[in-house]
């Protein structure tokens, strides 16, 4: 699986699914690198087949929407969007 | 932004044309044009791949029947601007 690890500050598991054409998503991202928090994400719009519907099944537990971006946090908490501030809190430790 | 081979002539082609469209069924694109752009190569990136322009910001699923309702302008598209004042 297309898991890309991005290194930082350890602030928990931070899980992102996105899309490589969304905007929305890259502007998640580039928040997530500015925070210069470790995280993972996924662009689940290169997956196929088995390997992209088992990702859908797990944004699905979190965001039945299966809309993009969603942040999974610790796997407790799921912020659906770019929301800027709610991001920003969330992750300052 | 992925999207190899999407020349930016080109995303300021589509970028004109949905100008137009937009404002002459009552929209408006927007005025952030660098986030728009990016936008507008996401449908470029998703014709190429796909055959048709599936909003960028929607999982597609390849196959166009069960896509329609993603092909930009989408049909969530005027729900998203009564709800949050622009499209998702």
């Amino acid at each position: 699986m297309e898991v890309e690890h991005v290194p930082g500050k350890n602030v928990g598991h931070a899980m992102l699914y996105a899309l490589s054409t969304c905007p929305w998503c890259q502007k998640t991202k580039r928040l997530l690198n500015e925070l210069g928090v470790e995280y993972d994400y996924i662009d689940v719009d290169y997956l196929d087949g088995e390997e992209k519907s088992k990702v859908m099944d797990e944004v699905k537990k979190w965001n039945p929407a299966c809309s993009f971006p969603t942040l999974v946090l610790d796997d407790k908490k799921c912020i659906v969007g770019f929301k800027e501030d709610e991001i920003r809190k969330a992750l300052k430790k | 932004m992925s999207g190899p081979g999407i020349a930016p002539e080109e995303v300021d082609r589509l970028y004109d044309k949905l100008k137009k469209e937009a404002e002459a069924g009552g929209y408006h694109l927007n005025p952030d044009a660098e986030m728009t752009k990016a936008l507008v190569k996401g449908l470029l990136t998703n014709e190429k791949r796909y055959g048709y322009q599936a909003c960028p910001c929607r999982l597609a699923s390849g196959r166009k029947e069960e896509d329609l309702d993603i092909v930009c302008p989408c049909d969530y598209r005027d729900a998203d601007v009564v709800e949050f004042d622009a499209c998702y």
